[in-house]
């Protein structure tokens, strides 16, 4: 079974990742915050990440970067929306892998997770 | 100010502001077609007198750039000053989505220019029909087509997340409410971008609109109505949903 950290602050978005992942044979572990995420990844080793990126407390560069520091080879997929195409570049910039828009297609969101997970 | 039709009292009467002639003509026989009652006003503030006069309008059209006040503020006027309840149509030339967006924040609907006359009544029939009470079987105000996708209609997953929006969309509201007293104009910025989703995935157009001009361009100005609009359309749907699913757990 493959571990999940899902870093995302909308209660519905969450409960909807939680729902598709763990139906889809994953375990998921959730962050609310970039603080809760960054204290996640000390403990634990995920084999991937899918991160919003306009979090309570840090800032999307902060917490990419501190994922790219911490655990370089962890996948990660950006959860975005359709406004945030500068933010989005940026990302990319620093190395994450995918990104999907909110809220997310199920099937997309399946094919991509699977995708990077078949890389780990 | 003319009357250009007189229809029996029980056909739909529609305020039309719009300065070109040829497109005013166009209105014209289109009402004529439908048998609407079309009052013609030169400007937005003849539109607002004849409101004043008048209680009877089912329907206000008006174009984006009336003289002397544009298209949107006049909705505005009427919506939070008259405390009017009249639907809105607004008319304009082809403009960027964000611009339409925005428009729909104030607006139920936006016609372009130029336009075909079964698209306009296509539009102004949708238009009155939703200003009618809708039956709880077909509302317009929330849709559950996604979380059923999604969840492959997990009744379950469904309710439980009934009861996120419902609480949590709540919350964030009273949240917009407290930072807009504190005028921390970034906060509502974020505010909105958090809750945006949500809207989206109840398939709630103009909530999600809402959230998103907030979230990119409104001005600070703005901000009061548009947080009022918000709630509004929360309250909606919310209600929409206390009366479809009373076993719930809804605020």
């Amino acid at each position: 079974m493959k571990k999940i950290l899902v870093i995302e602050d909308n209660p519905m978005v969450i409960k909807s990742l939680e729902f598709k992942l763990t139906k889809d044979g994953n375990n998921v572990v959730i962050a609310q915050d970039g603080r809760e995420a960054m204290k996640q990844l000390k403990e634990t080793e995920f084999d991937l990440i899918l991160t919003d990126l306009m979090l309570p407390f840090v800032t999307g560069n902060e917490l990419i970067s501190y994922i790219k520091k911490h655990t370089p080879n962890t996948p990660i997929i950006v959860l975005s929306t359709s406004t945030q195409e500068s933010i989005i570049m940026e990302a990319f910039n620093m190395g994450v892998d995918d990104f999907i828009t909110k809220p997310f297609s199920p099937n997309e969101l399946s094919l991509r997770v699977k995708r990077l997970l078949s890389k780990t | 100010m003319k009357n250009l039709q007189n229809p029996p009292r029980d056909h739909a009467t529609i305020l039309l502001v719009e300065s070109d002639s040829v497109e005013c003509e166009k209105f014209s026989q289109i009402a004529l077609n439908e048998k609407w009652l079309l009052v013609v006003c030169q400007d937005g503030l003849e539109a607002i007198q004849w409101l004043n006069d008048n209680t009877s309008a089912d329907l206000l059209i008006i174009e984006e750039d009336a003289s002397p006040i544009s298209g949107y503020q006049i909705a505005d006027y009427i919506k939070t000053e008259l405390g009017l309840a009249l639907p809105v149509i607004i008319t304009t030339g082809e403009i960027p989505l964000q611009q339409e967006r925005r428009m729909l924040a104030y607006a139920e609907a936006v016609i372009k220019k130029p336009f075909t006359e079964s698209a306009v009544v296509f539009q102004i029939r949708k238009t009155l029909e939703k200003a009618v009470e809708v039956s709880p079987e077909q509302n317009d105000h929330y849709s559950l087509n996604y979380l059923i996708d999604l969840s492959g209609n997990d009744k379950q997953f469904i309710s439980e997340t009934l009861e996120l929006f419902s609480s949590s969309v709540n919350l964030e509201l009273q949240n917009l409410k407290q930072v807009l007293d504190q005028k921390d104009y970034l906060r509502i910025r974020e505010i909105a971008h958090g809750i945006k989703p949500s809207f989206d995935m109840l398939e709630n157009e103009k909530g999600k609109g809402i959230c998103h001009v907030l979230n990119t361009e409104a001005k600070e100005v703005e901000m009061p109505y548009l947080i009022d609009q918000l709630n509004s359309v929360f309250n909606n749907i919310n209600n929409q949903l206390i009366k479809d699913f009373p076993e719930l757990n809804l605020r």
